[in-house]
């Protein structure tokens, strides 16, 4: 910091200290303005993932820890509920993968359709309110409404007569794994439809005027002009949400709690059972790691795409 | 090709189709259906929370005797009251200090060149990317290390790990869409570098920045994960873990829940009312590179 002794230097932008202070600022602009956001993520990220990598070649199964470099790993691929964790983790992030999406896709269209904008305004706020809504809370909700004795679908179902008697939703392996996924899509079906129609709102007018002119019909330009064009929106649609949904936790969680007998244990819910509940943080640790390596090669693809063809979402 | 294809009875039995899908009732009717499908479980949750016990078990669909009584028991009685202040005070933080650092460092980004830009710029990415889940282990033994646990503390600590790259990434691609001539105009008139960014482009962006706030605060207000691994008493509890806690219980209050999770809704739902169209920008600005 500057000091009284420098009280008599005039910099160009004024006089006195704050001369001498903000020619520095100036000369090492880069510096001030990047530099505490880069301290910040050292010590909220480099430090933790640091940790990771230690913790993960540590064996901590029973009292205390020892460094074995390869037990924790080891143990991974021989434990029988990893592959079922991994195998849950992948229906749960390509069936909500598929439904948000899916959903979005057809959502994007109708809303691109309105030529209205205060409309399309209303409608828009009104799916976003799910995207508002904490993931845990989304969780209960459903917990709630499929309850197998008070939930609110049993009842419309019973009511409507598709149902003879109450039915357990949560508790049955396959119900309990479409439920989590449904309420997965429900939070993530705003964010899809909202890339997607941005994309939609991209595409020139002209390419439209184009295929009038050459005679498509409606059903050939959206094959031949909508859809090429959204393809940039899709892939970032479908690999946000499918890499939020793989690394999902909270709807999980708060949902099924894993259950029933571990049929929706993703992988998230498995790593934070070691390493959480049964303080085996070791273990937990690699097999984080593990999650962590397959999300960033999707990742390492995604960058990929957002650094070098970004040109063609702006088409 | 398109004259071939029109004499074909298979695409033109497609167009038909095509035709009744675009018509104006069927956009209408996919709208409705997507908002019942959206906001259903919503109405459902602020039914319930209107209920008495006994509503609440005879399974009706409607509040028979509309009661605000669960929301004193789980306001009042089960100190959720806490978690509301708390949940405004850890969001508030985290977003105050996530947009004061992310908003230069976006704007670096944009500007200027220097040595392993890109390498630097890709890290702030990876650590978006990275799942967050693959830092609770050793979350929580830093922030019990630093005697960090059950304080708000910790909660906004890792509020800024999970948002800050998020912002920083958002920042620069609303900075990019603003002409560097302004800056040198600024730079011309004898601004500091310093003074270009703050009178003359943060202005400009203001937009931007209300979008990354808004998205901030929504993100960090709906935060589990490490909300709930850092903290389990009232007094630096959020909204969300609160919420699910009420789970937990043996015979679990409904009602009492229901009442929570509407309260835990409402700041959103209202934010998502009045600020939209910064969301929008927002979520589709974070696309853009």
């Amino acid at each position: 910091m500057a000091t009284e002794e420098y009280g008599s230097d005039v910099g160009p932008h004024g006089g006195g200290v704050s001369g001498r202070i903000s020619d520095w600022v100036n000369d090492h602009i880069r510096t001030v303005l990047l530099g505490p956001s880069l301290i910040a993520l050292f010590i909220v990220f480099i430090y933790p993932a640091v940790m990771l990598l230690w913790l993960s070649l540590l064996n901590t199964r029973g009292f205390g820890e020892t460094f074995e470099p390869a037990y924790n790993y080891g143990r991974i691929f021989t434990d029988p509920t990893f592959w079922n964790a991994v195998e849950n983790t992948l229906v749960y992030s390509f069936g909500s993968l598929f439904v948000s999406v899916g959903a979005g896709l057809v959502i994007a269209l109708a809303l691109n359709k309105l030529t209205a904008d205060r409309l399309r305004n209303t409608y828009t706020t009104l799916i976003l309110l799910s995207w508002a809504v904490p993931l845990s809370i989304v969780g209960v909700t459903w917990r709630w409404m499929f309850n197998g004795q008070l939930g609110v679908v049993n009842r419309v179902l019973l009511d409507l007569g598709l149902l003879s008697s109450t039915f357990s939703w949560l508790t049955t392996s396959s119900t309990a794994m479409g439920v989590i996924i449904l309420a997965d899509s429900w939070s993530r079906i705003p964010f899809a439809a909202i890339v997607l129609l941005a994309g939609l709102q991209s595409i020139p007018q002209e390419m439209y005027d184009a295929a009038k002119v050459d005679g498509a019909t409606s059903f050939q330009t959206f094959r031949n002009v909508t859809l090429p064009y959204l393809r940039p929106s899709f892939f970032v649609a479908g690999l946000i949400t499918w890499m939020f949904a793989f690394r999902a936790f909270a709807i999980p969680f708060s949902t099924t709690g894993g259950g029933p007998g571990g049929a929706t244990e993703t992988l998230a819910i498995y790593i934070h059972r070691f390493g959480i509940q049964l303080l085996d943080y070791g273990f937990a640790s690699a097999v984080a790691v593990f999650l962590v390596a397959v999300t960033l090669v999707v990742a390492a693809g995604y960058v990929y795409f957002i650094l070098e063809r970004m040109e063609e979402i702006e088409v | 090709m398109a004259g071939a294809d029109l004499t074909n009875e298979r695409y033109r039995r497609r167009q038909r189709v095509w035709d009744a899908v675009e018509s104006p009732y069927v956009v209408h009717l996919v709208l409705f259906l997507a908002v019942l499908f959206i906001v259903t479980p919503l109405v459902w949750m602020l039914l319930t929370s209107l209920k008495t016990r006994q509503g609440v078990l005879a399974m009706t669909y409607l509040p028979l005797e509309p009661t605000l009584d669960a929301y004193s028991r789980a306001l009042i009685d089960r100190g959720f009251w806490r978690a509301v202040v708390n949940s405004v005070i850890v969001a508030s933080a985290s977003t105050v200090i996530v947009m004061v650092l992310g908003t230069p460092a976006g704007y670096v980004f944009s500007r200027y060149r220097f040595r392993f830009d890109n390498a630097v710029f890709v890290f702030v990415l990876f650590t978006r990317l990275f799942p967050p889940i693959g830092l609770v282990t050793p979350y929580y033994r830093i922030v019990s290390t630093f005697g960090l646990l059950n304080t708000k503390t910790g909660i906004v600590i890792a509020n800024v790990y999970l948002w800050l790259p998020l912002v920083i990434y958002i920042m620069r691609n609303f900075f990019i869409t603003i002409p560097t001539a302004l800056d040198e105009a600024a730079r011309v008139d004898g601004c500091t570098k310093v003074q270009a960014f703050r009178h003359v482009v943060f202005p400009v962006v203001l937009p931007g920045f209300a979008a990354g706030t808004i998205l901030t605060f929504l993100y960090s207000w709906r935060e589990f994960l490490f909300a709930f691994t850092v903290s389990t008493d009232l007094q630096s509890m959020t909204i969300p873990v609160a919420t699910f806690l009420f789970v937990g219980d043996a015979g679990i209050d409904w009602g009492a829940m229901a009442a929570a999770a509407v309260v835990s809704v409402i700041p959103s739902a209202l934010v998502v009312i009045f600020f939209n169209r910064y969301i929008v920008v927002g979520l589709t600005g974070g696309m853009k590179g």
